[in-house]
Protein backbone atom coordinates (compact mmCIF):
# COMPACT_ATOMS: atom_id res chain seq x y z
CA UNK A 1 0.00 0.00 0.00
CA UNK A 2 1.73 2.78 -0.96
CA UNK A 3 0.77 6.51 0.71
CA UNK A 4 -1.16 9.50 -1.06
CA UNK A 5 0.12 12.13 -2.56
CA UNK A 6 0.77 14.75 -0.21
CA UNK A 7 -1.61 17.48 0.12
CA UNK A 8 0.16 21.33 0.25
CA UNK A 9 -3.47 21.96 0.16
CA UNK A 10 -4.34 24.40 3.50
CA UNK A 11 -8.30 23.84 2.64
CA UNK A 12 -10.31 23.37 6.58
CA UNK A 13 -7.13 25.16 8.69
CA UNK A 14 -7.05 28.10 10.34
CA UNK A 15 -4.11 30.22 10.27
CA UNK A 16 -2.76 33.47 12.12
CA UNK A 17 -0.48 35.78 10.35
CA UNK A 18 0.98 38.56 12.25
CA UNK A 19 2.47 41.75 9.72
CA UNK A 20 0.25 40.96 6.68
CA UNK A 21 1.19 44.69 5.24
CA UNK A 22 4.76 44.83 3.56
CA UNK A 23 5.55 43.59 0.72
CA UNK A 24 6.39 39.87 1.89
CA UNK A 25 3.10 40.66 4.40
CA UNK A 26 1.14 40.78 1.15
CA UNK A 27 2.49 38.09 -1.02
CA UNK A 28 1.97 35.83 1.81
CA UNK A 29 -1.67 36.70 2.69
CA UNK A 30 -2.56 35.89 -1.22
CA UNK A 31 -0.49 32.52 -0.79
CA UNK A 32 -1.91 31.28 2.31
CA UNK A 33 -5.77 32.24 1.21
CA UNK A 34 -5.04 30.85 -2.43
CA UNK A 35 -3.93 27.38 -0.62
CA UNK A 36 -7.30 27.44 0.60
CA UNK A 37 -7.06 28.44 4.67
CA UNK A 38 -8.90 30.78 6.58
CA UNK A 39 -6.31 33.87 7.14
CA UNK A 40 -6.52 35.68 10.13
CA UNK A 41 -3.95 38.87 9.39
CA UNK A 42 -3.26 40.24 12.72
CA UNK A 43 -1.69 43.95 12.81
CA UNK A 44 -1.85 47.21 14.96
CA UNK A 45 -3.30 48.57 11.84
CA UNK A 46 -6.36 46.91 11.65
CA UNK A 47 -8.06 49.61 8.85
CA UNK A 48 -5.03 49.13 6.77
CA UNK A 49 -5.39 45.14 6.46
CA UNK A 50 -9.05 45.43 6.15
CA UNK A 51 -9.00 48.23 3.03
CA UNK A 52 -5.92 45.65 1.06
CA UNK A 53 -8.00 42.20 1.92
CA UNK A 54 -11.15 44.32 0.58
CA UNK A 55 -8.88 45.39 -2.58
CA UNK A 56 -7.70 41.59 -3.24
CA UNK A 57 -11.38 40.07 -2.35
CA UNK A 58 -12.29 37.49 -3.99
CA UNK A 59 -15.64 35.16 -2.54
CA UNK A 60 -13.36 31.74 -1.93
CA UNK A 61 -10.84 33.66 -0.51
CA UNK A 62 -11.68 33.96 3.93
CA UNK A 63 -9.42 36.26 4.91
CA UNK A 64 -10.00 38.02 8.11
CA UNK A 65 -8.58 41.44 10.30
CA UNK A 66 -7.82 41.29 13.48
CA UNK A 67 -5.94 44.07 15.44
CA UNK A 68 -2.79 43.20 17.81
CA UNK A 69 -0.42 44.93 19.65
CA UNK A 70 2.31 42.49 20.04
CA UNK A 71 4.21 44.57 22.10
CA UNK A 72 0.95 44.28 24.62
CA UNK A 73 0.88 40.46 25.75
CA UNK A 74 -2.78 41.01 27.13
CA UNK A 75 -3.57 42.08 23.54
CA UNK A 76 -2.15 38.98 22.76
CA UNK A 77 -3.99 36.98 24.53
CA UNK A 78 -7.48 38.57 23.29
CA UNK A 79 -6.44 38.08 19.68
CA UNK A 80 -6.13 34.52 20.43
CA UNK A 81 -9.13 34.48 22.60
CA UNK A 82 -10.92 36.02 19.30
CA UNK A 83 -9.50 33.28 16.98
CA UNK A 84 -11.11 30.78 18.79
CA UNK A 85 -14.21 32.22 19.88
CA UNK A 86 -15.19 32.82 16.24
CA UNK A 87 -13.15 29.61 14.73
CA UNK A 88 -13.18 27.45 17.02
CA UNK A 89 -8.87 26.39 16.49
CA UNK A 90 -5.75 27.61 15.05
CA UNK A 91 -3.84 25.58 13.01
CA UNK A 92 -0.79 27.68 12.02
CA UNK A 93 0.75 30.68 12.84
CA UNK A 94 3.17 32.77 10.22
CA UNK A 95 5.33 35.35 12.54
CA UNK A 96 5.93 38.43 10.02
CA UNK A 97 5.75 41.13 12.20
CA UNK A 98 8.75 43.05 12.07
CA UNK A 99 9.98 46.22 13.36
CA UNK A 100 13.02 48.18 11.50
CA UNK A 101 13.25 51.66 13.69
CA UNK A 102 17.32 50.83 13.49
CA UNK A 103 19.67 51.91 10.16
CA UNK A 104 23.18 51.84 11.76
CA UNK A 105 25.97 50.96 14.49
CA UNK A 106 25.36 54.66 15.61
CA UNK A 107 22.25 55.28 16.08
CA UNK A 108 20.76 55.77 19.52
CA UNK A 109 19.83 52.76 22.11
CA UNK A 110 16.31 53.31 22.28
CA UNK A 111 16.12 52.60 18.77
CA UNK A 112 17.21 49.18 19.46
CA UNK A 113 15.42 48.88 22.69
CA UNK A 114 12.17 49.84 20.15
CA UNK A 115 12.62 47.32 18.00
CA UNK A 116 13.58 44.59 20.83
CA UNK A 117 9.98 45.15 21.97
CA UNK A 118 8.43 43.57 18.68
CA UNK A 119 11.19 41.51 17.10
CA UNK A 120 12.06 40.00 20.35
CA UNK A 121 10.17 39.80 22.99
CA UNK A 122 6.72 40.43 21.02
CA UNK A 123 7.90 37.44 19.36
CA UNK A 124 8.23 35.39 21.97
CA UNK A 125 4.76 36.24 23.33
CA UNK A 126 3.01 35.40 20.53
CA UNK A 127 4.78 31.96 19.88
CA UNK A 128 3.85 31.11 23.08
CA UNK A 129 0.53 32.08 23.21
CA UNK A 130 -0.80 30.94 20.17
CA UNK A 131 2.04 27.88 20.66
CA UNK A 132 -0.09 26.80 23.98
CA UNK A 133 -3.32 27.03 22.31
CA UNK A 134 -2.10 24.57 19.00
CA UNK A 135 -0.53 22.14 21.74
CA UNK A 136 -3.59 22.63 23.59
CA UNK A 137 -5.66 21.48 20.29
CA UNK A 138 -4.69 18.84 17.61
CA UNK A 139 -1.34 20.82 17.11
CA UNK A 140 -0.10 22.54 13.99
CA UNK A 141 2.47 24.51 12.36
CA UNK A 142 4.21 27.46 13.28
CA UNK A 143 6.37 29.12 10.42
CA UNK A 144 8.69 31.64 11.42
CA UNK A 145 9.98 34.40 8.71
CA UNK A 146 14.00 35.00 9.64
CA UNK A 147 16.43 36.38 7.04
CA UNK A 148 19.60 34.94 5.82
CA UNK A 149 21.11 37.75 7.74
CA UNK A 150 20.19 35.66 11.10
CA UNK A 151 22.30 33.35 8.99
CA UNK A 152 25.32 34.90 8.25
CA UNK A 153 27.10 38.61 8.63
CA UNK A 154 26.86 42.04 6.91
CA UNK A 155 28.61 42.42 3.77
CA UNK A 156 29.38 46.31 3.50
CA UNK A 157 30.47 46.15 0.20
CA UNK A 158 26.60 45.40 -1.09
CA UNK A 159 25.82 48.66 0.14
CA UNK A 160 28.72 50.88 -0.60
CA UNK A 161 27.87 54.51 -2.47
CA UNK A 162 24.39 53.82 -1.54
CA UNK A 163 22.10 55.07 1.27
CA UNK A 164 21.04 51.21 2.12
CA UNK A 165 22.24 50.52 5.41
CA UNK A 166 22.17 46.74 7.29
CA UNK A 167 20.92 47.71 10.79
CA UNK A 168 23.14 45.55 13.38
CA UNK A 169 19.50 44.85 15.41
CA UNK A 170 18.26 42.74 12.73
CA UNK A 171 20.78 40.30 12.78
CA UNK A 172 20.41 39.75 16.15
CA UNK A 173 16.87 39.21 16.17
CA UNK A 174 16.86 36.87 13.21
CA UNK A 175 20.28 34.94 14.72
CA UNK A 176 17.73 34.68 18.08
CA UNK A 177 14.71 33.55 16.01
CA UNK A 178 16.46 31.00 14.53
CA UNK A 179 17.86 29.25 17.59
CA UNK A 180 14.51 30.05 19.84
CA UNK A 181 12.97 28.51 16.43
CA UNK A 182 14.91 25.16 17.48
CA UNK A 183 14.18 25.62 21.31
CA UNK A 184 10.48 25.64 20.25
CA UNK A 185 10.44 22.62 18.25
CA UNK A 186 11.85 20.77 21.54
CA UNK A 187 9.17 22.13 22.95
CA UNK A 188 6.17 21.85 21.38
CA UNK A 189 7.25 18.67 19.30
CA UNK A 190 5.54 16.20 21.63
CA UNK A 191 2.09 18.08 21.59
CA UNK A 192 2.33 17.84 17.61
CA UNK A 193 3.10 21.50 16.99
CA UNK A 194 6.09 21.92 14.52
CA UNK A 195 7.97 25.16 14.58
CA UNK A 196 10.23 26.41 11.31
CA UNK A 197 11.79 29.08 9.70
CA UNK A 198 11.66 29.72 6.61
CA UNK A 199 14.77 32.53 6.11
CA UNK A 200 14.77 35.11 2.65
CA UNK A 201 17.18 36.58 1.11
CA UNK A 202 16.90 39.99 -0.21
CA UNK A 203 13.27 40.72 -1.88
CA UNK A 204 13.14 43.19 -4.87
CA UNK A 205 10.85 45.79 -4.35
CA UNK A 206 8.97 46.80 -7.56
CA UNK A 207 7.19 49.96 -6.39
CA UNK A 208 10.28 50.77 -4.50
CA UNK A 209 13.66 49.80 -6.48
CA UNK A 210 16.70 49.44 -4.74
CA UNK A 211 19.78 51.08 -5.76
CA UNK A 212 20.87 50.34 -9.00
CA UNK A 213 24.50 49.62 -7.79
CA UNK A 214 23.29 47.67 -4.53
CA UNK A 215 20.98 45.39 -7.17
CA UNK A 216 24.30 44.82 -9.83
CA UNK A 217 26.39 44.00 -7.11
CA UNK A 218 23.46 41.93 -4.84
CA UNK A 219 22.78 39.52 -8.15
CA UNK A 220 26.37 38.43 -8.30
CA UNK A 221 26.05 37.50 -4.84
CA UNK A 222 23.16 34.86 -5.41
CA UNK A 223 23.75 31.78 -7.65
CA UNK A 224 20.42 33.04 -9.50
CA UNK A 225 21.85 36.10 -10.57
CA UNK A 226 18.74 38.21 -9.02
CA UNK A 227 17.01 39.26 -6.03
CA UNK A 228 14.00 37.37 -4.98
CA UNK A 229 10.19 38.31 -5.86
CA UNK A 230 8.06 38.04 -2.76
CA UNK A 231 5.72 35.44 -4.25
CA UNK A 232 8.84 32.77 -4.44
CA UNK A 233 8.97 33.02 -0.89
CA UNK A 234 5.56 31.56 -0.29
CA UNK A 235 5.98 28.18 -1.72
CA UNK A 236 8.09 27.62 1.31
CA UNK A 237 6.09 29.26 3.97
CA UNK A 238 2.68 27.34 2.61
CA UNK A 239 4.98 24.36 2.44
CA UNK A 240 5.83 24.09 6.03
CA UNK A 241 2.40 24.89 7.18
CA UNK A 242 0.28 22.03 5.37
CA UNK A 243 0.24 18.33 5.28
CA UNK A 244 2.85 17.99 3.24
CA UNK A 245 5.71 18.87 5.75
CA UNK A 246 5.04 16.79 8.83
CA UNK A 247 8.30 15.10 9.96
CA UNK A 248 9.75 19.02 9.34
CA UNK A 249 10.59 20.70 12.08
CA UNK A 250 12.98 22.27 14.20
CA UNK A 251 14.59 23.23 10.54
CA UNK A 252 15.69 26.64 8.88
CA UNK A 253 14.36 26.27 4.79
CA UNK A 254 16.41 29.21 3.32
CA UNK A 255 14.74 30.74 0.20
CA UNK A 256 17.99 33.05 -0.96
CA UNK A 257 18.81 32.23 -4.21
CA UNK A 258 21.85 29.85 -2.86
CA UNK A 259 23.44 32.92 -1.37
CA UNK A 260 24.21 31.32 1.97
CA UNK A 261 24.90 28.08 0.17
CA UNK A 262 27.85 29.31 -0.98
CA UNK B 1 -4.17 28.68 -13.14
CA UNK B 2 -2.06 25.67 -12.20
CA UNK B 3 -0.83 25.44 -8.25
CA UNK B 4 2.45 26.70 -7.46
CA UNK B 5 3.44 23.41 -6.88
CA UNK B 6 2.19 21.46 -10.09
CA UNK B 7 4.31 19.41 -11.82
CA UNK B 8 1.41 18.69 -14.18
CA UNK B 9 3.30 17.74 -17.92
CA UNK B 10 7.04 17.34 -16.87
CA UNK B 11 9.19 14.99 -16.89
CA UNK B 12 10.84 13.43 -13.59
CA UNK B 13 13.53 11.12 -13.22
CA UNK B 14 13.68 8.90 -9.65
CA UNK B 15 16.72 6.64 -9.31
CA UNK B 16 16.25 4.09 -6.88
CA UNK B 17 12.62 4.89 -7.38
CA UNK B 18 11.17 1.01 -6.37
CA UNK B 19 12.76 1.66 -2.64
CA UNK B 20 11.70 2.53 0.59
CA UNK B 21 11.72 6.17 0.22
CA UNK B 22 11.69 5.82 -3.34
CA UNK B 23 8.40 3.80 -4.15
CA UNK B 24 6.41 6.75 -1.95
CA UNK B 25 8.24 9.20 -4.29
CA UNK B 26 7.37 7.38 -7.38
CA UNK B 27 4.11 6.64 -6.84
CA UNK B 28 3.24 10.28 -5.99
CA UNK B 29 4.69 10.92 -9.05
CA UNK B 30 3.24 9.28 -10.90
CA UNK B 31 -0.31 10.44 -9.90
CA UNK B 32 1.13 14.34 -10.78
CA UNK B 33 3.44 14.37 -12.91
CA UNK B 34 3.22 13.85 -16.84
CA UNK B 35 5.98 11.02 -17.50
CA UNK B 36 8.20 9.71 -14.04
CA UNK B 37 11.23 7.32 -15.44
CA UNK B 38 11.29 4.74 -12.35
CA UNK B 39 15.24 3.55 -12.37
CA UNK B 40 16.25 0.51 -10.04
CA UNK B 41 18.11 -2.68 -10.10
CA UNK B 42 17.20 -5.31 -12.66
CA UNK B 43 13.73 -6.38 -12.49
CA UNK B 44 12.75 -4.19 -9.45
CA UNK B 45 12.14 -1.38 -10.95
CA UNK B 46 9.35 -3.02 -13.44
CA UNK B 47 8.07 -4.89 -10.96
CA UNK B 48 7.34 -2.50 -8.83
CA UNK B 49 5.53 -0.21 -11.51
CA UNK B 50 3.34 -3.19 -12.65
CA UNK B 51 2.38 -4.44 -8.96
CA UNK B 52 1.26 -0.61 -8.07
CA UNK B 53 -0.50 -0.54 -11.68
CA UNK B 54 1.76 2.84 -12.59
CA UNK B 55 -0.06 4.42 -15.67
CA UNK B 56 2.70 7.36 -16.54
CA UNK B 57 5.25 5.68 -15.01
CA UNK B 58 8.60 4.06 -17.05
CA UNK B 59 10.89 1.52 -15.39
CA UNK B 60 14.38 1.36 -16.25
CA UNK B 61 17.35 -0.60 -15.09
CA UNK B 62 19.79 1.52 -12.90
CA UNK B 63 23.01 -0.38 -11.88
CA UNK B 64 25.31 1.73 -9.69
CA UNK B 65 28.31 -0.13 -10.25
CA UNK B 66 29.34 0.42 -13.72
CA UNK B 67 29.77 4.68 -13.70
CA UNK B 68 31.10 5.28 -17.28
CA UNK B 69 27.86 3.22 -18.74
CA UNK B 70 25.80 6.41 -16.70
CA UNK B 71 26.00 8.66 -19.63
CA UNK B 72 24.92 6.58 -22.12
CA UNK B 73 22.58 5.65 -20.07
CA UNK B 74 21.12 9.41 -19.39
CA UNK B 75 21.29 9.34 -23.72
CA UNK B 76 19.53 6.40 -24.37
CA UNK B 77 16.73 7.52 -22.10
CA UNK B 78 16.58 10.71 -23.39
CA UNK B 79 16.49 9.32 -27.13
CA UNK B 80 13.37 7.77 -26.35
CA UNK B 81 11.72 9.39 -23.45
CA UNK B 82 12.71 13.56 -23.73
CA UNK B 83 15.16 15.27 -21.19
CA UNK B 84 14.19 15.21 -18.25
CA UNK B 85 12.54 18.74 -15.73
CA UNK B 86 13.60 17.15 -12.62
CA UNK B 87 15.81 14.29 -11.31
CA UNK B 88 15.50 12.87 -7.98
CA UNK B 89 18.53 10.60 -6.75
CA UNK B 90 18.15 8.30 -4.53
CA UNK B 91 19.98 5.50 -5.55
CA UNK B 92 22.65 4.26 -2.66
CA UNK B 93 24.90 1.34 -3.18
CA UNK B 94 24.42 -0.03 0.55
CA UNK B 95 27.42 -0.13 2.94
CA UNK B 96 29.54 -2.90 4.07
CA UNK B 97 27.59 -2.48 7.44
CA UNK B 98 30.81 -3.29 9.38
CA UNK B 99 32.16 -2.25 12.86
CA UNK B 100 34.66 0.49 12.45
CA UNK B 101 37.38 -1.54 14.05
CA UNK B 102 36.41 -4.41 11.47
CA UNK B 103 36.09 -2.47 8.16
CA UNK B 104 38.95 -2.77 5.48
CA UNK B 105 39.95 -0.05 2.87
CA UNK B 106 38.59 -1.93 0.05
CA UNK B 107 34.91 -1.68 2.25
CA UNK B 108 35.61 1.73 2.33
CA UNK B 109 36.17 2.38 -0.67
CA UNK B 110 33.69 0.77 -2.45
CA UNK B 111 31.40 2.33 -0.90
CA UNK B 112 32.66 5.65 -2.12
CA UNK B 113 33.05 4.02 -5.46
CA UNK B 114 29.30 2.99 -5.62
CA UNK B 115 28.42 6.29 -4.30
CA UNK B 116 29.54 8.99 -5.14
CA UNK B 117 31.22 8.49 -8.70
CA UNK B 118 27.49 7.60 -10.14
CA UNK B 119 25.92 10.18 -8.38
CA UNK B 120 28.77 12.73 -9.72
CA UNK B 121 28.75 11.55 -13.07
CA UNK B 122 24.74 11.06 -13.65
CA UNK B 123 24.14 14.90 -12.32
CA UNK B 124 26.72 16.38 -14.77
CA UNK B 125 25.00 14.40 -17.62
CA UNK B 126 21.69 15.51 -16.73
CA UNK B 127 22.47 18.63 -15.50
CA UNK B 128 24.44 19.62 -18.95
CA UNK B 129 21.40 18.51 -20.70
CA UNK B 130 18.84 20.57 -18.63
CA UNK B 131 21.57 23.63 -19.28
CA UNK B 132 20.14 24.43 -23.30
CA UNK B 133 16.87 24.48 -21.88
CA UNK B 134 17.16 27.24 -18.63
CA UNK B 135 15.77 25.30 -16.07
CA UNK B 136 15.80 21.71 -13.72
CA UNK B 137 15.57 20.58 -10.21
CA UNK B 138 17.87 18.03 -9.21
CA UNK B 139 17.01 16.65 -5.79
CA UNK B 140 19.55 14.50 -4.06
CA UNK B 141 19.58 12.47 -0.93
CA UNK B 142 21.93 12.75 2.11
CA UNK B 143 21.49 11.47 5.58
CA UNK B 144 20.99 13.33 8.99
CA UNK B 145 24.14 11.06 9.41
CA UNK B 146 25.83 12.85 6.83
CA UNK B 147 25.02 15.73 9.07
CA UNK B 148 25.83 14.46 12.90
CA UNK B 149 27.42 11.12 13.95
CA UNK B 150 24.94 8.18 15.11
CA UNK B 151 24.91 7.86 18.95
CA UNK B 152 26.51 4.47 19.53
CA UNK B 153 24.07 3.87 22.56
CA UNK B 154 20.88 3.30 20.70
CA UNK B 155 22.55 0.31 18.39
CA UNK B 156 22.40 -2.22 20.98
CA UNK B 157 24.67 -5.90 20.26
CA UNK B 158 24.42 -7.61 17.47
CA UNK B 159 23.31 -4.31 15.50
CA UNK B 160 26.14 -2.34 14.54
CA UNK B 161 26.23 1.51 14.55
CA UNK B 162 25.47 3.19 11.18
CA UNK B 163 28.84 2.51 9.74
CA UNK B 164 31.59 5.66 8.94
CA UNK B 165 31.31 4.92 5.31
CA UNK B 166 27.98 5.47 4.84
CA UNK B 167 27.95 8.89 6.55
CA UNK B 168 31.34 10.23 4.87
CA UNK B 169 29.14 9.00 1.45
CA UNK B 170 26.09 11.03 2.65
CA UNK B 171 27.96 14.14 3.87
CA UNK B 172 30.33 13.85 0.58
CA UNK B 173 26.79 13.90 -1.21
CA UNK B 174 25.66 17.47 0.33
CA UNK B 175 28.81 18.77 -0.33
CA UNK B 176 28.46 18.06 -3.99
CA UNK B 177 24.96 19.19 -4.36
CA UNK B 178 26.57 22.77 -2.52
CA UNK B 179 28.71 22.34 -5.26
CA UNK B 180 26.60 21.84 -8.39
CA UNK B 181 24.23 24.45 -6.89
CA UNK B 182 26.79 26.81 -7.89
CA UNK B 183 28.02 25.95 -10.66
CA UNK B 184 24.68 25.09 -12.82
CA UNK B 185 22.76 28.37 -11.12
CA UNK B 186 23.49 31.00 -13.79
CA UNK B 187 22.18 28.00 -16.15
CA UNK B 188 18.76 27.94 -13.95
CA UNK B 189 19.59 24.09 -12.75
CA UNK B 190 18.91 24.03 -9.47
CA UNK B 191 20.27 21.42 -6.82
CA UNK B 192 19.10 20.73 -3.18
CA UNK B 193 19.72 17.90 -1.01
CA UNK B 194 16.53 16.24 0.84
CA UNK B 195 18.25 15.16 4.14
CA UNK B 196 16.09 12.11 5.89
CA UNK B 197 16.33 11.41 9.69
CA UNK B 198 15.14 8.32 10.93
CA UNK B 199 12.79 6.34 8.40
CA UNK B 200 13.70 2.90 9.44
CA UNK B 201 11.89 0.15 6.59
CA UNK B 202 8.46 -1.21 7.83
CA UNK B 203 10.67 -5.03 8.05
CA UNK B 204 12.91 -3.15 11.35
CA UNK B 205 9.94 -1.35 12.44
CA UNK B 206 7.90 -4.70 12.78
CA UNK B 207 11.05 -6.57 14.11
CA UNK B 208 12.64 -4.07 16.36
CA UNK B 209 10.50 -2.10 18.51
CA UNK B 210 13.42 -1.37 20.96
CA UNK B 211 15.28 0.27 18.59
CA UNK B 212 12.09 2.32 17.35
CA UNK B 213 11.29 3.40 20.77
CA UNK B 214 15.19 4.40 20.79
CA UNK B 215 15.04 6.46 17.63
CA UNK B 216 11.89 8.42 18.32
CA UNK B 217 13.29 9.91 21.56
CA UNK B 218 15.77 11.40 19.46
CA UNK B 219 13.51 13.35 17.55
CA UNK B 220 11.25 16.44 18.89
CA UNK B 221 8.26 15.10 17.57
CA UNK B 222 8.84 12.10 19.49
CA UNK B 223 8.39 9.43 16.21
CA UNK B 224 10.26 7.75 13.17
CA UNK B 225 8.95 8.87 9.93
CA UNK B 226 7.36 7.26 7.53
CA UNK B 227 8.01 7.71 3.77
CA UNK B 228 4.39 9.40 3.08
CA UNK B 229 6.70 11.87 4.97
CA UNK B 230 9.27 12.33 2.58
CA UNK B 231 6.89 12.86 -0.32
CA UNK B 232 5.87 16.18 0.26
CA UNK B 233 9.70 18.09 1.05
CA UNK B 234 10.98 16.63 -2.20
CA UNK B 235 7.98 17.58 -4.65
CA UNK B 236 8.48 21.05 -3.20
CA UNK B 237 12.08 20.90 -4.41
CA UNK B 238 11.39 19.58 -7.44
CA UNK B 239 8.72 22.55 -8.09
CA UNK B 240 8.22 25.25 -9.10
CA UNK B 241 6.98 26.57 -5.91
CA UNK B 242 11.07 26.59 -4.67
CA UNK B 243 11.84 28.47 -7.94
CA UNK B 244 14.25 30.50 -5.58
CA UNK B 245 15.51 27.61 -3.67
CA UNK B 246 18.81 26.24 -4.42
CA UNK B 247 21.94 24.81 -2.44
CA UNK B 248 20.09 23.69 0.28
CA UNK B 249 19.96 20.66 2.59
CA UNK B 250 16.12 20.44 3.29
CA UNK B 251 16.20 18.50 6.69
CA UNK B 252 13.30 15.83 7.36
CA UNK B 253 14.14 14.23 10.53
CA UNK B 254 11.65 15.16 13.37
CA UNK B 255 13.66 17.53 14.91
CA UNK B 256 16.79 15.13 14.97
CA UNK B 257 19.81 17.10 14.16
CA UNK B 258 17.71 21.17 16.00
CA UNK B 259 18.59 20.04 19.69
Amino acid sequence: MQPDAPSFSLTGKVVVQCGGSGLLGRALVTSTAAAGATLIVASRDRAKIEAQIASAASPERKIHAEHVDIGDEASIQALRDRVLAAHGRIDGVVFNAVSRPMRTMNDDLSAWKDSMATNATGFFAVVRALGDAMAQGAGGSIVNIGSMQGMIGMNPWLYEGTTMTAPPDYFFHKGGMLNLTRYLASHYGPKKVRVNVVSPGGIFNPEKPQATAFLERYAKTTMLGRMADAAEISGAVVFLLSDASTYITGANLPVDGGYTAK
Amino acid sequence: MKSWHSLAGKTIWVTGGAGYLGSAITTALDAEAGKVICFDLAGRAESFVREQKLQRTVPLTFDVSDSSAVPGLVEATIAEHGAPDGLVHLAFASSAGKRLEQLATADFQRTLDLTLAPAFVLCRAVAERMRPRGCGSIVLFSSMYGVVAPDPRIYQDPMVPNPIDYGAAKAAILQMSRYFSIHYGPAGVRFNCVTPGPFPNPGIQKTQPGFIADLSKKTALNRVGGNAEIVGPTLFLLGDGASFVTGHSLVVDGGWTAW
